[in-house]
């Protein structure tokens, strides 16, 4: 419940924010700030502009604020607080209020993403998104003002502590967009799954090793499952498994070689014999697969609505992220490749800060905050499924049910 | 055309060592590749081949022996033939690229296409017959040579098609020129070498600006600019500023101008200190249609479009993707639906796009680097007078 005072000190703030010729202020809370973090590549798109639709844009929007973690060697928050004219703050809250007493900046950018953090027992890196959000939303709340939020990649570690962010985010009514950048960048060939769709089967192909990538790929999958039927309807079991249970499960019938075949035909990074000479390979039916393949992974997802969709992280046999689905209806299955594109432009990034420049100016976030919400479960739940002997896990904790944006939200103009 | 109608191909290549042009375009009639979401085998048979320099690190020998079913010939007209005495195949794949050749006096490197298609058509003439054959990239280095090829494929009256994998590769984003369009200027923004990789950007303009309204009319004229006369011709104007920004963020590889920063957006300053000797070809179509090739190393990595279409104030650009194997990736699968179309031109014997736009691009290029050799003067180019139209249908990777 706002207060008079906070409300009128909200529509003043408003007033003034709403002048033409002031651009949003941005404060940027981040784990580390150096070259090719996430924190530099996403945060740079706001201070020196980024392409976009074959023009540089330069958001009209002005970093004011910057709190760092960490400054390991190679720290660049100061350098850009000297030339973009920031001032860099010792405190989360600080920088929200830039200095002053009261909330002062229209958008927060939260990138946790590289730094030392520890890890958890399932291999998670305990990077502090959910401890900065907090400190975010404290100043909301004790300021009696919210602005939009951006959290980089997956919400928390922990589903508790990711659905306690969404909750916050909905209390304190303030718009918050997440996630990874593989549901916005290019895609190859550039299509979308028609919402509405029947999915019979869906498989997803990812690599680079738990708990980074993973992410990554569980968050292309959702981004296309999502789109089915009547729009997600939760998880409620999942399983894990690794090393020669994930090829036993393919000859169960647990995944679909065909669909696996069809993931892979989209990837342009085939190790192996192709590393050796070139060649073009069918990784599937040479059976190539298993002898490059050390250690695959398999998370089994199982929706409530009867969807089972498989990811498999295929490190030794890919470098890149591949979907594929059957759909009821569509006689061949449906693939493409989320295009990753190369270091250091890392383009992609570009792509989805364009997402994060849309919720802030408009304060509407282009599309749910739930997909990664559940997402962040997703993962949480696999891992705990890999450290509890590959069990499968119900998982009635992940109904979290939204709808997909009705239009395309990846890169394609 | 038959569905049991199964066409065999030689296979005609000057070399075959890992990530040649040869060894990316025989491998996927061998072993197929990823296309439409699955590992497509081509309907057709690769049943004798013929490479010309078999170095150390050769892998057609590897192919051979695994593919027991093609025919090792030690000449063109043996792999044509398959030993016997009149063409015995329904196909010529003819890959030209890569190998050791000698340079000519103006640098192009005397890749053997043409004597390679003499002997071709040799067995053609000497059997009466003549089936669809595919040249990977230009005709010849040599602009007469090219010309006759183009003129004896019409004599025979088999289907021919070239060219660059450039125009029928992915885009980012999928769109294509549309098809009657009014387009004053067009712009490539790309890297490579002379008479190497701007032909493949002359193909990327090329593809793009043969669907304006009436077609392609032909170039008039061409004029190169290289190291000092680029950075004038650029601070002059003498190409579209907006045109070559569009393109430049279009690309995924623009080499950051300044250390700490993975992606800014280069001065004209950072850009002569990235690129060390940048090369423009700058030319006049019959119509009117300006466009120009810029060939900056050291600042992209990739092929880069752009053009004002219908009048429109914001340039209409995309980026032709190449997942190019020098890092980045590990196949290139550039080459698939390159293949592809050349497959589709074996079953049906129609060539799927028109080989005059490879025999222009062919002269463009040689013309391009006779400007460079005589002093980046202006060349009038009345031989390529060369009208086509487009196909209706595009022909780029989008599927």
């Amino acid at each position: 419940m706002l207060t008079r005072r906070a409300f009128l000190q909200t529509t003043a703030i408003a007033a003034a924010t709403a002048a033409p010729a002031s651009p949003k202020r941005i404060a940027i809370v981040a784990t580390v700030y150096r070259y090719l973090s996430h924190a530099q590549h996403m945060g740079d798109r706001f201070l020196v502009g980024y392409p976009h639709e074959g023009a540089w844009h330069h958001p009209d929007m002005k970093v004011v604020s910057l709190y760092v973690d960490q400054k390991p060697q190679g720290d660049l928050s100061a350098a850009r607080a000297k030339e973009f004219g920031f001032e860099v703050y010792p405190s989360i809250a600080e920088a929200l209020r830039c200095g002053g007493k009261e909330l002062a900046v229209d958008g927060v950018l939260i990138i946790a993403e590289h730094g030392n953090y520890p890890r958890n027992d399932k291999g998670q890196v305990l990077y502090p998104r959910y401890e900065f959000f907090q400190q975010v939303a404290a100043v909301f709340e004790k300021d009696g003002h919210s602005v939009p939020v951006y959290n980089d990649k997956h919400l928390s570690y922990s589903f508790e502590k990711a659905k306690s962010m969404v909750e916050t985010s909905r209390r304190l009514r303030f718009p918050m967009l997440a996630g990874s950048s593989i549901p916005v960048t290019w895609r190859l060939p550039s299509i979308d799954l028609p919402l509405g769709c029947v999915i019979e089967d869906a498989l997803m192909v990812g690599e680079g090793g738990s708990d980074a990538m993973d992410f990554h790929a569980l968050e292309g999958l959702q981004c296309m499952v999502e789109r089915r039927g009547r729009g997600e309807s939760g998880v409620k079991a999942v399983q894990m498994v690794e090393g020669d249970a994930v090829w036993k499960a393919g000859v169960e019938g647990r995944y679909s070689k065909e669909l696996l075949t069809a993931a892979l035909s989209r990837s342009d990074t085939p190790l192996g014999l192709t590393v050796a000479d070139g060649r073009t390979q069918d990784l599937v039916g040479s059976g190539e697969l298993q002898k490059i393949v050390k250690n695959p992974a398999a998370y089994f997802v199982e929706y409530r609505d009867g969807l089972k969709a498989t990811m498999l992280m295929l490190d030794g046999a890919v470098r890149d992220f591949n979907f594929a689905a059957r759909l009821k209806g569509v006689g061949q299955p449906v693939s493409t490749q989320f295009l990753l594109t190369p270091e250091p432009n890392v383009t992609y990034s570009a792509c989805l800060m364009n997402k994060a420049e849309e919720m802030l100016s408009t304060g509407v976030a282009p599309y749910p905050v739930d997909r990664t919400l559940l997402v962040s479960g997703i993962l949480e739940s696999c891992l705990t499924s890999k450290v509890q002997g590959h069990s499968r896990l119900e998982t009635p904790h992940l109904q979290v049910t939204y709808k997909a944006p009705s239009l395309p939200q990846f890169s394609r103009t | 055309m038959s569905n049991s109608f199964r066409p065999k191909l030689a296979g005609v290549v000057t070399t075959y060592f890992k990530y040649s042009h040869g060894q990316h375009i025989i491998d996927r009639f061998l072993d197929g590749y990823g296309w439409n979401g699955t590992h497509h085998r081509p309907e057709m048979d690769l049943v004798s081949l013929f490479v010309d320099q078999v170095g150390a690190t050769d892998f057609s020998r590897e192919r051979l022996k695994r593919h027991p079913e093609v025919k090792a010939c030690t000449t063109i007209a043996e792999a044509l033939t398959l030993g016997g005495s009149k063409l015995a195949v329904d196909g010529v794949v003819l890959v030209g690229e890569h190998g050791n050749y000698p340079r000519t006096e103006k640098g192009q490197v005397q890749y053997p296409r043409y004597q390679f298609f003499e002997q071709i058509v040799k067995v053609y003439r000497d059997s009466g017959k003549a089936v669809p054959l595919f040249n990977d990239k230009h005709l010849s280095w040599n602009w007469e040579w090219a010309r006759k090829m183009y003129d004896t494929s019409r004599e025979l009256k088999f289907a021919f098609m070239a060219g660059s994998s450039l125009p029928v590769t992915w885009r980012t984003p999928a769109v294509d020129m549309p098809l009657g369009a009014k387009v004053n200027e067009a712009l490539c923004v790309c890297y490579g070498g002379v008479d190497s990789y701007d032909f493949h950007g002359l193909e990327t303009v090329q593809c793009m600006v043969e669907r304006r309204r009436g077609g392609e009319t032909g170039v008039r004229a061409i004029q190169a600019y290289r190291g000092e006369k680029f950075w004038a011709a650029l601070r002059e104007g003498v190409w579209p500023r907006p045109l070559m920004n569009a393109a430049l963020c279009r690309s995924h590889t623009l080499t950051p101008a300044r250390e700490g920063f993975n992606h800014v957006f280069p001065t004209d300053d950072d850009m002569q200190r990235l690129v060390k000797d940048p090369v423009a070809y700058r030319y006049e179509h019959a119509d009117g249609l300006r466009s120009t090739v810029l060939l900056m190393n050291g600042l992209v990595k990739d092929f880069n479009f752009a053009a004002y279409v219908n009048g429109a104030r914001e340039p209409f650009s995309t980026q032709m993707y190449l997942p190019m194997p020098d890092g980045r990736t590990t196949l290139a699968n550039f080459f698939s639906p390159q293949v592809n179309h050349a497959e589709k031109m074996y079953l049906t014997g129609k060539a799927p796009y028109p080989v005059e736009r490879t025999l222009l691009t062919t002269g463009l290029t040689a013309a391009g680097v006779d400007s460079l050799f005589r002093g980046q003067v202006r060349v009038e180019t009345p031989h390529l007078a060369i009208q086509y139209q487009a196909p209706k249908e595009s022909t780029y990777w989008r599927t």
